[in-house]
């Protein structure tokens, strides 16, 4: 099966994929959107004092 | 003449360092013209297939932010590296981790735990975890592999400059852009912003260091013109590289380093924890127990920019023992 790899998507915050599948007649038979991207800001959160969030978590996304 | 090539990317970032791109407002617009943007996911429609075609070199300058922790992001920067003539690490992600590297206090598994199965909201009964490879019906799908340290850029591929801030401010990416335009890029390896600390631009009034407790936000109003470390709140000024314009002092919040250590520093935390103990008062073993607790988190907040640069780089991994 064909695929189309849109990578990365652009013009938008933040990192994703696109795979597009197309079968035999070239019409697409399916497609994916990935996220390629993981900080872990849910993890390394834990355990920082609560009055550092406001200067910690505007860094999940800055746009 | 051609023009010269500029790329621009984004890796273990939030697109902060982008948007202060774009805050230079209308300079963009003579950014635009005295270079080609070749390359520039936030705005530009250009894929990595387009830069793999490019040739090697034919880049001029390269401004990279964000960490590198995935191998799609070591791939980008390896490529972006082999393409570009010059490489700048661009805001304190890339050059020293910044606050994704706040994730070498964990590691993958642990981040893969919490992401995907503890957080309450997640409807994952199954407990399925990113797989570099997928199959579907179709096909196969493909992620990167998450790492479990954060690297900065210069510890994954060669950097000429270094450019830092949580994000850079705009008159020193404007610098930057005239010192391009005009080839007077200083010599490799220079870190473009001040030579002093933050605390020798501070205007904040400074008299004898002496404190006998630290403070939380919640237990002091701060004086606004008086040093925030003689009041007894946690700064990270004197081992901050200057530079930024006191954003963060004018709004009556301490520092927390996001400029990195200032030349002939190698280890801002450590030399932060020096300068805390060398002004609390207190001799007894009592008084250092006392000042220990006080300090709610010294690791994440020493090392909150840094951590991925540090001599401490991440916390021991402790795998459980394979029989």
């Amino acid at each position: 099966m064909k695929k189309i790899s849109i990578d990365p998507i652009t013009r938008l915050e933040g990192h994703g994929k696109i795979e597009i599948f197309l079968n035999d007649e070239g019409d697409v038979a399916n497609a994916y959107l990935q996220i390629p991207e993981l900080r872990g800001f849910e993890k390394f959160c834990e355990g920082r004092p609560v009055e550092e969030m406001p200067r910690i978590v505007p860094r999940i996304c800055g746009v | 003449m051609a023009k010269p090539k500029l790329a621009l990317y984004w890796a273990a970032s939030c697109g902060g360092c982008d948007v202060a791109v774009l805050d230079t407002n209308e300079k963009i617009l003579d950014i635009a013209n005295i270079a080609d943007i070749v390359f520039w996911p936030i705005a530009l429609d250009f894929k990595y297939h387009h830069v793999e075609a490019m040739e090697d070199g034919s880049i001029d300058l390269c401004l990279f932010n964000g960490a590198i922790r995935s191998s799609e992001q070591e791939r980008i920067a390896k490529l972006l590296r082999a393409k570009s003539k010059v490489m700048v690490a661009f805001g304190a992600c890339a050059c020293f981790g910044g606050i994704p590297a706040l994730g070498n206090f964990t590691n993958r598994d642990d981040i893969f735990q919490r992401v995907y199965i503890d957080i309450p909201s997640n409807a994952n009964a199954d407990g399925v975890f990113p797989r570099t490879l997928t199959e579907v019906n179709e096909g196969e799908l493909e992620l990167p592999e998450l790492f479990d340290t954060v690297s900065t850029l210069a510890q994954v591929v060669d950097v000429e400059y270094f450019v830092p801030g949580c994000p850079p401010p705009v008159d020193i990416i404007l610098k930057v852009v005239d010192l391009f335009a005009t080839g007077q890029l200083p010599p490799v390896g220079a870190i473009i912003a001040s030579d002093k600390t933050l605390c020798d631009e501070c205007e904040r009034t400074k008299e004898e260091k002496k404190i006998t407790k630290i403070y939380r936000p919640h237990e002091i109003i701060p004086d606004p013109d008086r040093c925030l470390l003689e009041q007894g709140i946690i700064c990270c000024g004197p081992a901050t590289r200057g530079g930024c314009g006191l954003t963060c002092i004018k709004a009556n919040m301490p520092c927390r380093g996001c400029f990195g250590p200032p030349p002939g520093v190698v280890d801002q935390g450590a030399a932060l924890v020096s300068a805390i103990a060398s002004i609390y008062q207190g001799d007894t073993d009592e008084d250092v127990t006392r000042m220990l607790e006080e300090i709610v988190d010294p690791a994440g907040t020493f090392y909150r920019f840094g951590l991925a640069d540090s001599l401490l780089k991440r916390k021991r991994i402790q795998k459980a023992e394979k029989g």
